[in-house]
């Protein structure tokens, strides 16, 4: 997974063992400091709830930076979604000795069709974000789109600033 | 009509293979669906429902292979499905799969030969976020 916005730059690799959790690794460029670390993640499902026609999942997400400034993260992400409709949010506390600051985003969407298994899926989204260095919520609009085993979602923010998140599934 | 279609179009190309009780289900009955689906109602209260033609297609090459019928509840999103046809591409006797999002469905069809555990479909899906709610193995012919 490839992730950019005004914050960092990051690649991020991770595998699970179970359905239950995942362990990854993340290479991390953050812009407003000059030194780039790798994090090592922990994510932690807990809650899901599946029925016929939606998902809704509960996260714990943590990480443990290799940098020197003893920086870590932790934070709970969530979403609900049908074929139709995404709602998501996250929030996240990063810890260090330099500096702390917290993260928040909400975000939803909906599909404007219903494309089949192996078609072009195409969402429209809004999606608002906060940092307590600025204190300010910025909301643009995002697109998503997937095929086969590529995910693309992209959008500008109101400091015209990319927000851009690449996933394969290998 | 779609009583009568559910036997033309599926009957003579599927049989419950016999001894095998794969199935969550032992028993059901077809009635009227929506357009393009026909519904049956299982002996336990439950239903399910698959697109006739999607199903025809499916098994029309399969003849003498075994195909899983799984029914799929959080399959909302093709990319997250994707991980369920990777998981089974990796079974040995694996043939073919298709993913119904819009009823739920996940259509294997495995070598004659290969060994079919319920427990092992219904954790490999899981595994990949889903949860099944049924299982039904069939032969074509």
């Amino acid at each position: 997974m490839i992730f950019s916005d005004d914050m960092m730059d990051s690649a991020y690799y991770h595998y699970s063992p179970s359905y239950k959790y995942s362990l990854g690794i993340e290479l991390v460029d953050e812009k407003k400091q000059t030194e780039d670390h790798v994090y090592f993640r922990h994510t932690y499902l807990l809650d899901r709830k599946n029925t016929q026609h939606s998902q809704r999942n509960l996260y714990f997400q943590s990480g443990l930076s290799t940098g020197g400034n003893d920086e870590y993260f932790y934070g709970l992400l969530g979403d609900w979604e049908t074929r139709r409709y995404f709602i998501g949010f996250g929030a996240q506390e990063f810890k260090s000795n330099a500096r702390n600051y917290s993260k928040q985003f909400i975000q939803i969407g909906f599909a404007p069709y219903l494309g089949a298994y192996g078609d072009l899926h195409s969402w429209l989204m809004v999606k608002s974000k906060r940092t307590d260095l600025t204190d300010e919520w910025n909301t643009y609009p995002v697109v998503k789109f997937f095929k086969g085993d590529y995910l693309l979602e992209f959008g500008v923010d109101e400091n015209d600033k990319l927000d851009l998140h690449f996933m394969i599934r290998i | 009509m779609r009583f009568s279609l559910f036997f033309i179009l599926i009957m003579p190309t599927l049989t419950l293979a016999e001894g095998n009780s794969h199935s969550k289900h032992s028993d059901h009955s077809a009635h009227h669906g929506h357009e393009g689906h026909v519904a049956m109602d299982y002996v336990d209260g439950t239903a399910t429902e698959l697109d006739v033609e999607r199903f025809g297609k499916f098994v029309a090459d399969q003849a003498g292979n075994q195909i899983a019928v799984v029914s799929v509840t959080g399959m909302v999103c093709d990319f997250c499905a994707r991980g369920i046809e990777k998981t089974f591409q990796k079974d040995e006797g694996f043939k073919k799969i298709d993913v119904d999002l819009e009823t739920g469905k996940v259509l294997i069809a495995f070598a004659e030969s290969a060994k079919l555990v319920n427990q092992d479909i219904e954790q490999k899906i899981l595994a990949n976020g889903q949860t099944v709610t049924g299982i039904q193995i069939l032969q074509a012919q």
